[in-house]
């Protein structure tokens, strides 16, 4: 049996390995080349760019959800944490005038919010699924509850009248050399920063680790509390981030569908960039390609004049047929083998 | 009762089995013998219908056999008892029996008091003590494996696999094993017994087959055949067994417990010096493992001090463990060492980057050096430091792991049951790493429950009985009847004094 198992790890780097290991990328450009297609004349360098542009709010928080999927967790509260920390970045732009003290106001609500879910996982040691389900519910229902009493208005606005207004709105619309919009510039600094952590640190290394097997990890010196509370407090601050991001693209905050299933579109862009559900193994890097392959699904619905209802049907589909091609692909190589 | 004749079998276009040939009569008890690889779970898993078999014939009473399923084996009263048990941890122990084979009263109401005077009926037919409403997930390992075999019985099996079945037991629930054996056995059961202990397959055995690289070596009675020479059927080449020990000098004491409690086990103390390599038995549950999980600060001290390197410890946990050059190697490597979807270099190094976390990068060119210098040294058997770890042989996994703590540099090593699951050849060389070790001034506490392994290596034997030292025992004093008695408790710890000093006085 051994000696099987060794021979088959000999052979050299297989196309259908490859192709298993980066199936997320055949997945995204089958679905560019449907849009373009249909898209037809169409298409502009813009549209394209826009692709980008709309996948970076879900995009980001997506490699958050991807680092506690591989601790073998997950975290359902990133689309209410958005919202939350969405609306109280208004008020203190309003406040303040200054979009860097938004910004850093943002960051530091993440931080507090993702390890209030990190420390009731990582060190109180309760169901992932659970703690962030509840807190899922607490923040969207606390954004939505001060809305209501304490600023009395329907959504939280920014202050259009403020000096900084235009600045601050003006980033979120703007683009780095007239071509890539500054939000996506983000999107792609975010990518680099997150595969490079993944893959080249030792840090990164522990995440997987304590995916993999949590008591050899444990018992090789890892701290796996540790890991676990940092992991979500990361998550955290990318929804701070994210949350900044969005304010700077649209300039108001509605808590009631701001970030509403963002989680679910999370999660599904971490599985079709081939993390796998049950932890420990899995490439940050696809999640970027997941998270712009759901962007374009709404781009061709809207210009195929679809309901806008129909979308999660065909997100759902899709998400089925990816994950129907990873787990044929073991298969189909032992098939080949086999031959 | 078995005839399988010419087998073999191909994966990916690797032979594992060649041409190979078994038989077995009713009533007999049939050691399969082979280091890890040579193709024993192939064959069985032919035999139990896992593996279609690309050429030879299966017969078994009478009815041709191969290429058969599962169900079809099974019905046919072949019971293969995997080492990895087969049984539902969340379902009692008489649901466990009758799965699948409920008693059904009417509308599909399962009979439930039928079904456990029924298994109530069959345990105390075998003599074993389990009540059939415990839940499985609360009985001890032993009692599990007794449990399979009532189970299997009970589907009205004649041929019983037992792959390694005696590795998670304790001295006592071996025998009450083999007694079980021997008594269906009587009734003209047969079993094939895969086990790498020498000592249990020469106490139970009738027959033996040695397999190596997927050939059939050598077929016969096991009263024809010595334990040496079977081991030297089985590894192929020159295999010594003795020479592993010899005389070192010792340094200053490195490691004390004055009378640590902690959990699972209480009052230990003991010292230890450096270059010194003490075994540590006992009985399953005695308390060894407790003990050197809490030393290694993976488990709270309850009481008592710990001393390393004549410093007291306190506030102790695994990071500071592991700055102080402490490392431990875990009990059961599958679950407690080995990180399974990672690669043997991302295996090897894991430990190590918890001591350097102040440099944040790995640099893989200078850790594949690393690691091909600890491959060498511990002749790890491995292609490439990017195959994962699971596709090495157990003994060549434990060498990695081994290589784990080397590589942080510990001076001091705990080793919980290293040789468990390894075949005889990966035993002999892990003896000889943990001498050369000692040699070159490490310090070694190891656990074992096969008292041979510490007559090989160790200068003193530390006997636990109920979560205490029992006894210590010099390296001279370190017999089996000594330990075992000890470890049972057979004897009171001042009697093994007396005992030693009667045979020194008779001696001298």
């Amino acid at each position: 049996m051994t000696k099987a198992v060794e021979a088959r790890d000999k052979q050299p780097r297989s196309f259908s390995r490859v192709l298993g290991n980066y199936s997320f990328i055949l997945i995204f450009v089958a679905i560019l080349i449907a849009y373009l297609f249909i898209n037809a004349g169409a298409t502009t360098w813009n549209g394209v760019m826009n692709i980008l542009r709309h996948s970076t709010v879900v995009g980001i928080i997506a490699f958050g959800m991807g680092l506690a999927i591989i601790t073998g967790g997950i975290d359902l509260s990133v689309g209410s944490m958005i919202a939350l920390i969405g609306g109280f970045s208004v008020e203190v732009f309003n406040a303040t005038n200054s979009p860097v003290l938004t910004l850093l106001f943002a960051l530091a609500a993440g931080f507090v919010f993702g390890s209030i879910n990190g420390l009731l996982i990582g060190k109180v040691k309760m169901p992932p699924f659970i703690v962030t389900l509840a807190t899922m519910m607490i923040f969207r229902s606390i954004a939505q509850y001060y809305l209501r009493s304490m600023v009395r208005k329907s959504i939280y606005n920014m202050d259009g009248t403020l000096g900084s207004y235009d600045a601050f709105y003006g980033f979120g619309q703007s683009k780095l050399f007239d071509l890539v919009p500054m939000v996506g510039v983000i999107l792609i600094l975010v990518t680099a920063l997150m595969v490079f952590l993944s893959t080249s640190t030792k840090y990164g290394r522990t995440i997987y680790a304590v995916g993999s097997n949590e008591r050899a990890a444990l018992l090789a010196g890892i701290n796996v509390e540790g890991v676990r509370v940092s992991v979500y407090t990361i998550t955290g601050v990318l929804c701070g981030l994210a949350a900044f991001i969005w304010l700077a693209m649209n300039g108001a905050v509605d808590p009631a569908t701001l970030g509403r299933s963002n989680e679910m579109y999370a999660i599904a862009a971490v599985v079709i960039g081939g993390v796998s559900m049950s932890g420990g193994k899995g490439k940050l890097l696809g999640i970027l390609f997941g998270a712009m392959s759901y962007t374009i699904i709404d781009k061709i619905i809207a210009s195929m004049g679809f309901d806008a209802l129909i979308n999660d049907t065909i997100k759902g589909s899709i998400l089925l047929v990816a994950v129907f091609i990873q787990s044929m692909i073991p298969a189909l190589r032992k098939k080949l083998r086999r031959d | 009762m078995l005839e399988m004749t010419g087998i073999s079998k191909s994966f990916f276009g690797v032979k594992v089995l060649d041409d190979v040939s078994f038989s077995i009569d009713p009533g007999e008890v049939h050691a399969l013998l082979g280091e890890n690889g040579a193709g024993k779970s192939t064959l069985m898993n032919i035999l139990a219908g896992v593996y279609t078999v690309d050429a030879g014939h299966v017969v078994f009473r009478g009815k041709p056999l191969e290429n058969t399923t599962v169900r079809l084996a099974e019905s046919a009263g072949i019971a293969f008892v995997h080492q990895e048990l087969n049984l539902f941890n969340d379902l009692r122990v008489y649901e466990n029996i009758f799965l699948r084979k409920e008693i059904i009263k009417y509308f599909g109401i399962l009979s439930k008091k039928e079904m456990i005077a029924r298994s109530r009926e069959l345990l105390s037919q075998l003599g074993v003590d389990i009540q059939p409403t415990a839940m499985v997930s609360e009985l001890e390992p032993g009692k599990k494996q007794l449990l399979e075999i009532a189970k299997a019985l009970h589907a009205k099996a004649e041929l019983f696999i037992l792959d390694e079945p005696t590795t998670s037991l304790n001295t006592t629930e071996i025998e009450m094993l083999f007694d079980i054996v021997r008594r269906l056995k009587a009734q003209g059961k047969s079993f094939i017994f895969i086990s790498h202990k020498m000592q249990e397959v020469f106490a139970i055995s009738d027959r033996y087959t040695v397999l190596r690289n997927g050939q059939l070596i050598q077929s016969g009675n096991i009263a024809d055949v010595t334990p040496m020479e079977v081991a030297r059927l089985m590894v192929g080449q020159q295999y010594s067994e003795q020479g592993a020990y010899h005389e070192r000098e010792l340094g200053e004491t490195v490691l004390e417990l004055k009378n640590l409690s902690g959990e699972g086990f209480r009052n230990v103390s003991f010292q230890v010096r450096r270059g010194e390599v003490v075994g540590f038995t006992g009985l399953k549950g005695a308390g060894i493992s407790e003990m050197m999980r809490t030393v290694f600060g993976v488990l709270p001290i309850k009481n008592g001090e710990l001393y390393l390197f004549g410093k007291p410890v306190n506030r102790h946990n695994v990071r500071r463990a592991m700055q102080s050059r402490l490392s431990m190697i875990a009990a059961n490597r599958k679950e407690n060492s080995i990180i399974p979807d990672f690669s043997l270099l991302e295996n090897f190094y894991i430990s190590e980057h918890r001591l350097s976390s102040m440099r944040p990068l790995i640099r893989l060119r200078k850790e594949s050096v690393r690691y091909r210098s600890h491959r060498d040294a511990l002749s790890i058997k491995a292609n490439s430091p990017f195959d994962m770890i699971t596709s090495l042989s157990g003994g060549n996994q434990q060498k990695v792991i081994i290589a784990r703590w080397l590589n942080t540099q510990a001076d001091i090593l705990l080793l919980d049951n290293p040789t468990q699951g390894i075949d005889v050849g990966s035993k002999a060389e892990i003896y000889r790493l943990i001498q050369d070790l000692a040699s070159s001034g490490k310090t070694i506490l190891v656990s074992t429950l096969e008292i041979q392994e510490i007559q090989k290596v160790a200068d003193r034997c530390v006997v636990f009985y109920h979560g205490s030292i029992h006894s210590i025992l010099k390296r001279h004093e370190i017999t089996e009847e000594r330990v075992v008695l000890s470890a049972t408790n057979a004897i009171k710890s001042s009697e093994v004094l007396d005992q030693h000093d009667q045979s020194s006085r008779s001696a001298g």
